[in-house]
């Protein structure tokens, strides 16, 4: 099931929860650059150093954009009770995210959210975000 | 490649802010074992808060443990506050903080905070002119243009999964598991599965070619383990912001148990070229009940693969 697309940038600082990083964030990603995602899973990679989460966005005029999302690390992800399991192919998510600076269809994932409300995958790899 | 336009854009006004030091370490789930942590984990994980460590696991409580000889005995999983920012708790070896740092400017004060105002409703006055942790470390004229002239989006070492080096170690989210007999401590990473081993008995230094992680001795002082770690390449970073370290650091822990549960940690920093004089951070490890796990960094780095994060290079 495709989800509908909504894709913007907000300029409002994403209330981002942390989890961990290995490397500078900033490095990668633009922190003035926010990004909703609303579309279906169509992979999730379960592998150091962070988790990727693909899904197809649909926008307004019906095209399909492919995106990937960066998550946390598989351990500390482990340690908060997730599994890759928790999130599979032909899902529907929203995605808050962080654009990174090569401007390819490519974020951090803040936030992982069911259709439902449930946040799933908790925590992202933005320890440069705002003071959550 | 274009830039992208959206449906919808509000202009993003704010610049990047960092978040520094004043981040704890604060896991979604109690610090605790597996079984433990599951449990907890799926509350707090799927609640989506950071309660986790509220009313969950408590470190064992009782008096420090000792070896046979008498020696204290650091071994154990130890949960650590990430430390991105070290300057955030740094203090002169006196233990006073050091100013902040103003944030747009680096290398430079932070500029003196407004005048209260006399027309502000009490408990709503102006916020201090220190930003949100950072302080200004003293900096010699080397150090501060290395740190003013710092961009990881030049080139970021540990984004390329080289070795992180010993402080940017200990700094780390991810745990530590010490192992330690009569000769040697093992430091074992959870980050990149790395190690650290090192005589712990009061013999010197080696005499070899500078590493990533330096070259350690440790001895007993009273109750107190102290480290000495010399001898760096020079090509690692502090912590994660950057804070910068020449190939002439000396770093110094003192590991002291206090209990069964927790140690306190101290690291100081010396380094003639980069810091005009020494300075030092405080903080305190927690004894977990869980085990470190594999990390491979190198297993499916896209970021390095898709060119978002550029390794350095380096001139011998």
């Amino acid at each position: 099931m495709k989800a509908k697309l909504a894709v913007f940038a907000v300029g409002l600082l994403s209330a981002a929860v942390p989890m961990l990083a290995h490397h500078s964030f900033s490095a990668e990603f633009d922190n003035t650059k926010k990004v909703v995602l609303k579309g279906s899973v169509t992979k999730v990679d379960w592998l150091n150093p962070h988790i990727w989460i693909y899904l197809d966005v649909k926008d307004e005029a019906g095209k399909v954009a492919s995106w990937q999302c960066e998550g946390g690390a598989p351990n500390s992800l482990t340690r908060n009770g997730w599994t890759k399991n928790d999130l599979k192919k032909g899902d529907a998510v929203t995605i808050n995210g962080t654009l990174a600076k090569d401007a390819s269809n490519t974020c951090n994932a803040s936030n992982v959210t069911l259709p439902d409300g449930r946040r799933v995958l908790g925590g992202s790899s933005n320890p440069d975000a705002p003071k959550e | 490649m274009k830039a992208r336009t959206y449906g919808s854009f509000l202009a993003a006004a704010a610049t990047a802010v960092i978040v520094t030091g004043a981040l704890l370490f604060v896991p979604l789930k109690p610090l605790a074992g597996q079984d433990a942590a599951k449990g907890g984990a799926k509350g707090a994980g799927k609640g989506g808060g950071k309660g986790g460590a509220k009313g969950g696991y408590q470190p064992p409580t009782g008096p420090t443990p000792r070896k046979a000889d008498g020696k204290v005995d650091f071994s154990g999983y130890w949960v650590r506050p990430y430390t991105p920012d070290m300057s955030a708790s740094a203090t002169d070896m006196d233990g006073k903080p050091f100013p902040p740092e103003n944030a747009a400017a680096r290398g430079t004060a932070a500029p003196p905070p407004p005048p209260p105002d006399p027309n502000a409703a009490p408990g709503r006055g102006g916020r201090g002119g220190g930003g949100r942790g950072g302080r200004l470390l003293p900096y010699t004229a080397w150090g501060a243009n290395n740190w003013k002239n710092y961009d990881p989006g030049n080139g970021d070492y540990t984004g390329a999964c080289l070795p992180f080096g010993l402080m940017r170690s200990i700094n780390s989210p991810d745990p530590l598991q010490v192992m330690q007999d009569g000769a040697f401590m093992a430091y074992l990473f959870e980050q990149n599965t790395w190690f650290h081993l090192f005589p712990i008995d009061g013999r010197p230094h080696n005499k070899g070619i500078g590493t990533w992680f330096g070259d350690s001795v440790g001895h007993f002082e009273g109750d107190t383990l102290v480290i000495e770690t010399v001898n760096f390449n020079g090509k690692t970073r502090l912590d994660t912001n950057g804070h910068p370290h020449s190939d002439q650091l000396t770093l110094t822990e003192k590991w002291t148990r206090t209990d069964m549960g927790h140690v306190t940690y101290e690291m100081a920093v010396h380094d003639p070229k980069t810091y005009s004089q020494d300075w030092k951070t405080l903080r305190t490890f927690t004894l977990g009940n869980d085990h470190i796990m594999e990390y491979s960094c190198e297993e499916n780095n896209k970021a390095l693969y898709e060119g978002r994060i550029k390794a350095p290079k380096y001139d011998e």
